[in-house]
C-alpha cells in the first residue's frame, strides 16, 4: 500500500494533527513502509473468522453519584472561569456571522 | 541498606520496619543513574515500597505519560490498582519513565529522555514500562506496576532481568490507567521474584464497578502452588516462534526446556499457525483504538494548550502538534488511516478477523497443553538509538509478546540466564485465560531451579 502526501494530509486533518511539507513526506514514507508489512494479513485464510461482534460490554446501573470536585478539575484546566473551561471564540462575531444579503466577494 | 532491597519482600519485611524499607528505597531511587523515575514521592509513608508507571494515575504525584501534553497533570483520582495497593499497605515511592503514552519498546520515546539498562547503560531498558523494569532490576524498589498493550511489561522485564506479568485481560481494573488501546490494555507487575509477583496480583486483581471490562472471575490464591513443581504438566513449544531463533537466544531457550524437563514436565512442539501475524494485527488494532482514545488530548480541559490558538481549530491542531512526540503522532496517523472511510474493511476489519483466527489457534493449542512457551524476546537489550530510525524493526521487538495481548491470555516472563555480553535473557510462559496461579507455579519452579534473580547489576558507572 503506497500512501501519498495528499492522503497523509487528509488523514492528518481527521486526526487533528498538523505537519509541514517535509513532515507530510516523511509520514507518507513511514506509513507506506509499515502498511506494506501489515499487508501480509491479506494472505491469511479467515473464512469462518470474519470480524466478529465482540460480546456486549456489561453496563453498571446509571445511578446518580458525586462527580469530580470542581476545584480539582480547575487545577488542571489550561483556562478556566466561573466553573467553565474557556476556549477561543467558536462563533465569529457579528455582523460577519449574519448571512449577507449578497454573496461576499470571492478572495482571489 | 540496599541489601534490604535485594531480598524478596517476604524476607525483607522480617529484617526491617516499613519505615526503614521505604527510606532505603527512597535513597536508592533518588540516586537513580538510569532515568528510571520521572517523579519521586518525598512524602512516601511507611509501607511496602512500590513504583508506579507514569501512565497510572495518582492524586499525590503528577501523571505525565512521559508526554509534554500532560507535563503538569495531577489526577483528581487514584487508579483502582493504586487504591487497592494503598489499602494493602503499599507505599508509592515514585512514578516511572515510559515511552510516551506507552507507545514504544525501548523507553526512548519518552519526552523526558530514555531509561538506561542497568546491566549496560549504553543499551535500552526495553519498553514501554522501561522505568519500572530498570527500577526493580537496579533494586531501587522491590516491585513496580507497569502496563501492557503488546508486551510493555514482559519485554522490559526480559531486557532488565526481572519477572514481568501480563495478567488476563480484565483481571486487573483499568480504571485510572490512561487509555492507549482499551481492548488490549492491562496493568501488569514487575518484581525480582515470582512470589512477590503472585502476592501483588492478589492485591490488585478483581472486579471493579469503574471498569466494565474488569472480570467477576474469582481472585485466586496466586502463590498457593509456587512450590508444587511441574511434574506431569504439559508445555507446548510454539514451533512457528522458535524455528527462526538464532544463536544465544535459541541456546538459552533450549536450556530452559531442559530445566522444565528435569522437573518432570512434558515438552512437545505445537503449531500456532497465525502467531507470526501478531505484530501486523497489533499495529492496526492497537493504533486504531489509540487514535480514538488520544482524541481527548485537545488542549481544552487539561494538559498542554498552545499559545497559538486564535481559533478553536488552531487550538486543537497546535496543542496536539506541540504536545505529542513523533511516535505518538505516527501511531495516531496509522490508526486514523485504518479506521478511515475506504480502508476500514481492508485493514481494521481484516486485522480483527486474523485476530479471531489467532484466538482460535491458541484455544486449539491449549486443548493439548497447560502452557505455551517461547523466549520473551527475539534478542537481548539493544543499544540506545539502534532502532529509533526504523519504526518497523522496533515494533518487531514485541513479536513473541503481542500474541498474548491479542488473545487476552496471561503470560509471565522469567529470567532465564545471560548472554555472553552479560545481558539478561528471559523465558515466556503463556497459559489459558485466568491461569495466573498455574503460571506462577511453573515460573516458581523455574526460578527455584535456576536462581537467576539473585544476580544483580553492579551499577558501577
Amino acid at each position: 500500500m503506497k500512501v501519498s502526501r495528499d492522503e497523509v494530509r487528509r488523514i492528518a486533518g481527521l486526526a487533528h494533527l498538523a505537519f509541514d511539507d517535509a513532515g507530510l513526506d516523511r509520514m507518507a514514507d513511514e506509513l507506506t513502509k509499515i502498511l506494506s508489512y501489515i499487508d501480509q494479513l491479506r494472505e491469511v485464510d479467515v473464512r469462518g473468522f470474519e470480524e466478529h461482534a465482540a460480546g456486549a460490554t456489561p453496563m453498571r446501573d446509571d445511578t446518580p453519584r458525586p462527580s469530580l470536585d470542581r476545584a480539582l478539575v480547575e487545577r488542571n484546566a489550561p483556562s478556566w472561569a466561573e466553573g467553565h473551561f474557556i476556549v477561543p471564540q467558536v462563533v465569529p462575531p457579528s455582523p460577519a456571522a449574519v448571512p449577507a444579503a449578497s454573496p461576499p466577494p470571492k478572495k482571489s | 541498606m540496599t541489601d534490604l532491597l535485594n531480598l524478596p519482600w517476604h524476607e525483607a519485611r522480617e529484617h526491617a520496619s516499613p519505615r526503614e524499607l521505604v527510606n532505603a528505597s527512597l535513597a536508592a531511587s533518588r540516586n537513580d543513574p538510569l532515568n528510571a523515575f520521572l517523579n519521586i514521592n518525598d512524602n512516601a509513608p511507611p509501607g511496602h515500597p512500590i513504583a508506579i508507571k507514569d501512565n497510572i494515575v495518582t492524586t499525590d504525584l503528577p501523571t505525565t505519560c512521559a508526554s509534554r501534553i500532560l507535563a503538569n497533570f495531577v489526577s483528581p483520582f487514584d487508579a483502582t490498582a493504586v487504591t487497592r495497593l494503598r489499602a494493602a499497605g503499599a507505599s508509592i515511592i515514585g512514578k516511572t519513565n515510559l515511552d510516551e503514552f506507552a507507545m514504544g519498546s525501548s523507553t526512548e520515546h519518552s519526552a523526558f529522555g530514555p531509561t538506561r539498562n542497568p546491566w549496560d547503560p549504553s543499551r535500552v531498558a526495553g519498553g514501554s514500562s522501561g522505568g519500572s523494569a530498570a527500577a526493580v532490576a537496579a533494586r531501587m524498589v522491590p516491585a513496580a506496576l507497569g502496563s501492557e498493550t503488546g508486551g510493555s511489561v514482559r519485554q522490559p522485564a526480559a531486557f532488565c532481568g526481572v519477572v514481568g506479568l501480563k495478567p488476563t485481560y480484565g483481571r486487573v481494573s483499568r480504571w485510572g490507567l490512561v487509555a492507549f488501546a482499551s481492548g488490549l490494555d492491562q496493568i501488569g507487575i514487575v518484581t525480582k521474584t515470582v512470589r512477590e509477583c503472585a502476592e501483588l496480583l492478589g492485591t490488585i486483581a478483581g472486579a471493579d464497578a469503574m471498569d466494565s471490562t474488569s472480570s467477576p472471575h474469582p481472585v485466586d490464591d496466586y502463590a498457593a502452588d509456587l512450590d508444587a513443581g511441574v511434574r506431569g504438566l504439559r508445555f507446548g513449544v510454539v514451533r512457528e516462534a522458535v524455528e527462526k531463533l538464532e544463536g544465544e537466544v535459541r541456546a538459552n531457550f533450549e536450556e530452559a526446556l531442559v530445566v522444565l524437563r528435569g522437573g518432570g514436565a512434558v515438552i512437545e512442539d505445537v503449531s500456532v499457525p497465525t502467531i507470526g501475524y501478531a505484530i501486523a494485527i497489533y499495529y492496526i488494532v492497537a493504533n486504531a483504538e489509540a487514535s480514538a482514545n488520544l482524541a481527548r488530548f485537545d488542549g481544552v480541559r487539561y494538559g498542554h494548550r498552545s499559545k497559538e490558538s486564535p481559533t478553536l481549530s488552531d487550538l486543537y491542531f497546535h496543542s496536539r502538534g506541540e504536545g505529542f512526540g513523533a511516535e505518538v503522532k505516527r501511531r495516531i496517523m496509522l490508526g486514523t488511516f485504518a479506521l478511515s472511510s475506504g480502508y476500514y474493511d481492508a485493514y481494521y476489519g481484516r486485522a480483527q478477523s486474523v485476530r479471531a483466527r489467532m484466538r482460535h489457534d491458541f484455544g486449539e493449542a491449549f486443548r493439548s497443553f497447560d502452557y505455551l512457551v517461547t523466549p520473551t524476546t527475539p534478542e537481548p537489550a539493544f543499544p540506545i538509538g539502534a532502532k529509533t530510525s526504523d519504526p518497523l524493526s522496533m515494533y518487531l521487538s514485541d513479536v513473541f509478546t503481542a500474541p498474548a495481548n491479542l488473545v487476552g491470555i496471561p503470560a509471565l516472563a522469567v529470567p532465564s540466564g545471560f548472554s555472553k555480553e552479560g545481558l539478561p535473557l528471559s523465558l515466556q510462559i503463556m497459559g489459558p485465560h485466568f491461569s495466573e496461579r498455574a503460571l506462577f507455579r511453573a515460573g516458581g519452579f523455574f526460578e527455584r531451579e535456576t536462581g537467576w534473580w539473585r544476580r544483580r547489576p553492579t551499577l558501577t558507572y
